[in-house]
């Protein structure tokens, strides 16, 4: 059979994924409705992998974490910074399975640069507790008033963080475009 | 006071307040763009509702299969006022199901019924379909 010009160029992309097992891959504008039309997918995918009950639960619950936290704070935004409902902001979200079985749920959106340094030390922080030290702090954290700054409850984190096997993950990268913000990657294993 | 209900879509539970009856009720999943704006007006019509004088028991059924952070917030917003009515001699039943599979949506439960003793806490645990 004649070599397709289409598989040469999209079979390699095609292969990479497999290779890497993606289970999930979204790159581009997140708004509540592409959120809740992803997590219909990512249900479905996670069912017919045949992943248990608990663990798709936990995976699911990091997913829409790690979704609307792009929704409200990449730096990269289509609506205005000062709107708190409705928003379009850019982003990533992928989820793959290791070769051990386990699954990574990944993240990476652009961040202010004065943004990047307290999230740099509230992930510091959360990397250094222990499971039960972040349970008793979403306890505290449910009780209190919202953060500062926050446009959820503050718990999104330490709602991921309970649910991982290790400590999350995150790192900062230079822009991807000359003058651009930094990019925030986030990774938990679960 | 007029019953209060909203229809659920995909991120949004349904909430059916029939505040005539005293029956009041939360269902599907929770995880709106904005909790704290969605839950707002919600909150806001439970506490009226509560605040007339009234002795007649409260039924709540809550069954949600997910809430978001946010949310989860919200909801022990919700509750509170439920106990605070509950303290102040209301009878409050708060029916909480939840997929026995689900150790999250268990123990949030668990907290909620040490958190709010005033309220009659009964667990339904609901097999996965």
């Amino acid at each position: 059979m004649r070599a397709s010009p289409i598989a040469d160029r999209y079979g390699p992309f095609l292969d990479l994924a497999h290779q890497h097992q993606v289970i999930f891959y979204y790159v581009g504008y997140f708004s509540q409705n592409i959120v809740a039309a992803m997590a219909e997918a990512v249900k479905l995918q996670l069912e017919v992998a045949g992943v248990s009950g608990p663990t798709r639960r936990k995976l699911f619950s990091a997913f829409i974490e790690m979704a609307q936290n792009i929704i409200h704070y990449s730096a990269d935004t289509l609506t205005p910074p000062s709107l708190d409902d409705g928003e379009l902001r850019h982003g990533s979200v992928c989820i793959r399975q290791e070769s051990d079985g386990r699954f990574l749920l990944l993240c990476a959106n652009p961040i202010d640069p004065e943004t990047a340094h307290g999230l740099r030390a509230k992930l510091d922080t959360l990397r250094s507790m222990t499971l039960d030290e972040i349970k008793q702090a979403y306890r505290q954290t449910l009780r209190e008033e919202k953060p500062e700054g926050s446009k959820g409850a503050g718990m999104g984190f330490l709602t991921v963080a309970r649910d991982a096997r290790e400590p999350l993950e995150f790192d900062f990268a230079p822009a991807d475009r000359a003058g651009g913000p930094p990019v925030f990657y986030l990774k938990a294993a679960l | 006071m007029d019953n209060l209900y909203i229809a659920p879509t995909p991120s949004s539970p349904e909430v059916d307040f029939r505040f005539d009856t005293h029956r009041l009720s939360l269902r599907g999943e929770s995880y709106p763009e904005n909790a704290a704006a969605f839950y707002a007006d919600v909150i806001a019509q439970l506490k009226a509702y509560l605040a007339q004088p009234q002795d007649r028991p409260i039924d709540v059924q809550i069954a949600l299969a997910y809430f978001n952070s946010s949310s989860t917030k919200m909801l022990f917003n919700l509750i509170e006022a439920l106990n605070d009515a509950a303290q102040a001699g209301r009878q409050v039943d708060l029916h909480w199901y939840h997929d026995e599979e689900d150790d999250t949506l268990f123990e949030f439960g668990q907290e909620l019924s040490s958190d709010f003793p005033a309220l009659r806490f009964l667990s339904h645990p609901v097999r996965p379909a």
